[in-house]
């Protein structure tokens, strides 16, 4: 059985770079993993190192675009699935699917409805499957991915942080998705915050599993436009991060 | 009967994906060549007959390929027996994507020309060292699992200039069986194939899927209907049996009139699919391009979702959208797929084409080569037309054949029912609008129809309407006791 994880979090809370210490610290491992970006704003791929543009997305439009001219008797998800089986980036250690923009009008049922069979047995493939995603959870409420095993809620490390944690929580309970564990993971942590945000947390009943410093290198590496996938190995991120796959059993 | 190879063949590997860092070989795929062909041989052909369970490959072997390479490839099935014809060529050639997909280690993605193949370290490692063994493998799950291949051979080519040359010859294959499959109508089929997807926010949709009529949303067509019914029974398609057929013109059938009944709980009974006035599909809210009739000029003029403007009506696509979504029967207003324009049977049972007056230009363009001849100039867009009098002068400039349903109806109207346009100008959108919901989507031409009967009876009605301005909330009109 596949482990799907879902990191979620407003912007700028840095989900997409707790995703990348995590996919950091999996490369390595004997996990085979899928990376999903599915936050329409797509920053992973960046934060990975990655120059592939290409998205689940663009094969959507290209099945609309160019449905009428298929052979009119062609197996439409047997192409949908080689078309989503081109776009899947193929890093050293792992894969990396982008969802990419969302739907334009026009009607999606049907070619969403051959994704989730294709999505479904994809992520069968693998061991672990980490999925970005934005705070709305789009893809889940479409149902495009169902049946999450853990969630991990990102945060800044102010109190209202962790009262959009605790929304997102009671949001799950809405959807039809199946979540089993809600986790938090407080970023941008520093001494002086540390302390109230852990009580804080168990105030309100989240499970703080993660608390990564603020990092001058994270910083450093932002200015220069390099990777974060390339952070040191023996930075104060990526060791909290070492931490927190430990707690997560991974 | 499988320990014969050096993997297992089982349904339980399909889906599965061969990784960059687990691959051997990568064969055809986005980056190289390739094609997969079945060919049907006659039994009696002496000059070349089948040769059962022969294997011939051409270019090098698994075992000479280089680990981490791509190479391409290309499958020939050649086939034979009695009760084999050319049009399970392509029937039988899908099937080799399930079968191969069967075989551990091997991952098939895509059809014909399109096909992509990986084989994995692991399989190779335990013995898959040579393509024969795929390709047996393929040739018995061929026979066993199609029992009226008799007899089968294949012939694989791995060599670049080999592949390219009977590229050709495929490509010439393909697009002949497509010209056949675009020859297949209603008629030619026992069922049909029906849709729920868009139950879920149009409950008492009934989509109807037939060789000649497209899903609402463009989607889906009849052979995907076939397809996904084929794989999942319990899915959101499913087989419509044609039934009776009612009337064959209009498309009216008893198995679609059932069904119509019990996917729409009991809402509609009757569904004619080929129909725009009497009994039209229900329309969910998905379709491509919505029909809307026009009682000024007595013609449907057609909106799609792109275009922006507003129809010669006054109105969007998204309200008329609106008020024919929800998976409602309402005359006047149609949704259908962009394909239907290309059905032969398209709205055949109101005119067809003659009865068409209006639709944005891109639209018209996207499907200008089913548009007949006689019509395609005479069909106004948002560049000749953009009210009702700019219409109605253009489709009279160029005698659109509408023109004559104009003649007949002032014969048989006798000019009874006067300046029905300037009823609707009179008005603002809104009300114009509700005046077309109420009154206007019956077409003239049935309102009048039964008038030359009062007339000729003495104690008959006569109605005449002058500038007028009508609103009704309720008419009852019951038969004299």
């Amino acid at each position: 059985m596949t482990r799907v994880i879902a990191i979620t979090g407003k912007g700028g809370t840095g989900k997409t770079a707790i995703t990348t210490l995590l996919i950091k610290y999996l490369q390595n491992s004997n996990n085979t993993t899928l990376a999903v970006d599915a936050d329409p704003d797509t920053n992973l791929p960046e934060t990975l190192g990655s120059e592939d543009e290409r998205t689940v997305g663009d094969v959507r439009e290209f099945m609309l675009n160019e449905r009428d001219n298929l052979p009119p008797d062609s197996n439409k998800e047997s192409i949908l699935e080689s078309k989503l089986f081109e776009v899947i980036n193929e890093m050293s250690g792992y894969d990396l699917l982008v969802m990419g923009r969302p739907e334009g009008p026009g009607c999606y049922c049907y070619i969403n409805n051959l994704l989730r069979g294709i999505l479904d047995r994809l992520i069968e493939n693998y061991d672990l499957a980490i999925l970005d995603t934005a705070a709305g959870l789009e893809h889940f409420s479409r149902k495009l991915i169902h049946d999450i095993d853990d969630l991990i809620v990102v945060t800044d490390g102010s109190r209202r942080g962790l009262r959009t944690a605790e929304r997102i929580r009671d949001l799950v309970d809405e959807l039809e998705t199946k979540v089993s564990n809600v986790y938090v993971i407080a970023n941008k942590v520093n001494e002086s915050n540390k302390e109230t945000l852990e009580k804080t947390a168990k105030e309100l009943g989240l499970e703080l599993i993660g608390t990564v410093p603020q990092d001058e290198e994270i910083a450093e590496m932002d200015l220069t436009g390099s990777p974060l996938f390339e952070i040191s190995d023996n930075s104060a991120a990526f060791n909290e991060m070492k931490k927190i796959a430990a707690r997560l059993k991974i | 009967m499988t320990n014969e190879f050096p993997f297992e063949i089982s349904p339980m590997f399909e889906g599965e994906r061969v990784r960059k860092d687990d691959m051997y070989v990568e064969l055809a795929g986005p980056k190289s060549k390739g094609f997969e062909l079945v060919r049907s041989v006659d039994p009696d052909e002496s000059i070349n007959p089948v040769d059962d369970g022969k294997f011939t490959l051409i270019g090098p072997d698994i075992a000479d390929m280089e680990e981490g390479g791509r190479y391409p490839l290309a499958m020939i099935y050649r086939i034979s027996g009695e009760l084999v014809e050319g049009d399970l060529e392509s029937i039988v050639e899908r099937r080799n994507h399930d079968f191969q997909n069967y075989i551990q280690g091997v991952m098939h993605l895509n059809q014909r020309y399109d096909i992509w193949l990986r084989i994995s370290k692991e399989a190779v490692n335990k013995g898959l060292d040579t393509l024969e063994h795929i390709a047996r493998a393929t040739m018995m799950l061929f026979k066993s699992e199609l029992p009226f291949i008799e007899n089968i051979e294949a012939i694989y080519i791995t060599d670049m200039a080999e592949v390219e040359k009977e590229l050709d010859d495929a490509f010439a294959i393909y697009e002949a069986r497509d010209e056949r499959t675009r020859d297949l109508h209603d008629e030619d089929v026992d069922t049909f194939y029906g849709c729920t997807l868009c139950q879920s926010f149009a409950p008492t949709n009934v989509c109807v899927i037939t060789p000649d009529r497209v899903a609402l949303c463009g989607a889906i067509n009849w052979f995907d209907g076939r397809a996904a019914a084929k794989v999942d029974p319990e899915g959101p398609q499913f087989p419509i049996e044609k039934g009776e057929v009612i009337d064959e013109f209009s498309g009216e059938y008893s198995g679609v009139n059932e069904k119509a009944k019990s996917l729409s709980s009991g809402e509609y009974e009757r569904i004619k699919l080929h129909s725009f006035f009497e009994y039209p599909h229900t329309s969910c809210g998905c379709f491509e391009v919505v029909g809307f009739y026009i009682p000024e000029v007595d013609g449907i003029g057609w909106i799609d979702r792109d275009f922006l403007g507003n129809a010669p009506n006054g109105l969007p696509f998204s309200t008329m959208a609106g008020q024919t979504g929800g998976g409602k029967q309402v005359a006047g207003f149609l949704g259908v797929g962009i394909s239907y324009f290309r059905s032969p049977k398209f709205i055949q049972a109101d005119g067809g084409w003659d009865r068409v007056v209006w639709m944005p230009k891109h639209l018209k363009d996207k499907v200008r080569d089913s548009i007949p001849e006689d019509i395609v100039d005479k069909l106004p867009t948002e560049e000749e037309a953009t009210d009702i009098n700019s219409l109605e002068s253009f489709l009279k400039d160029k005698n659109h054949p509408i023109i004559e349903r104009w003649e007949s109806e002032e014969e048989e109207g006798e000019g009874e029912v006067e300046d029905t346009s300037g009823m609707t100008q009179t008005q603002s959108p809104a009300t114009g609008y509700q005046y077309q919901q109420n009154a206007g989507l019956v077409p003239p031409s049935q309102m009048n129809a039964p008038q030359p009967s009062y007339n000729n009876s003495s104690s008959g009605v006569k109605i005449s309407f002058k500038n007028a301005k009508i609103s009704i909330d309720k008419l009852i009109i019951r038969k004299k006791e």
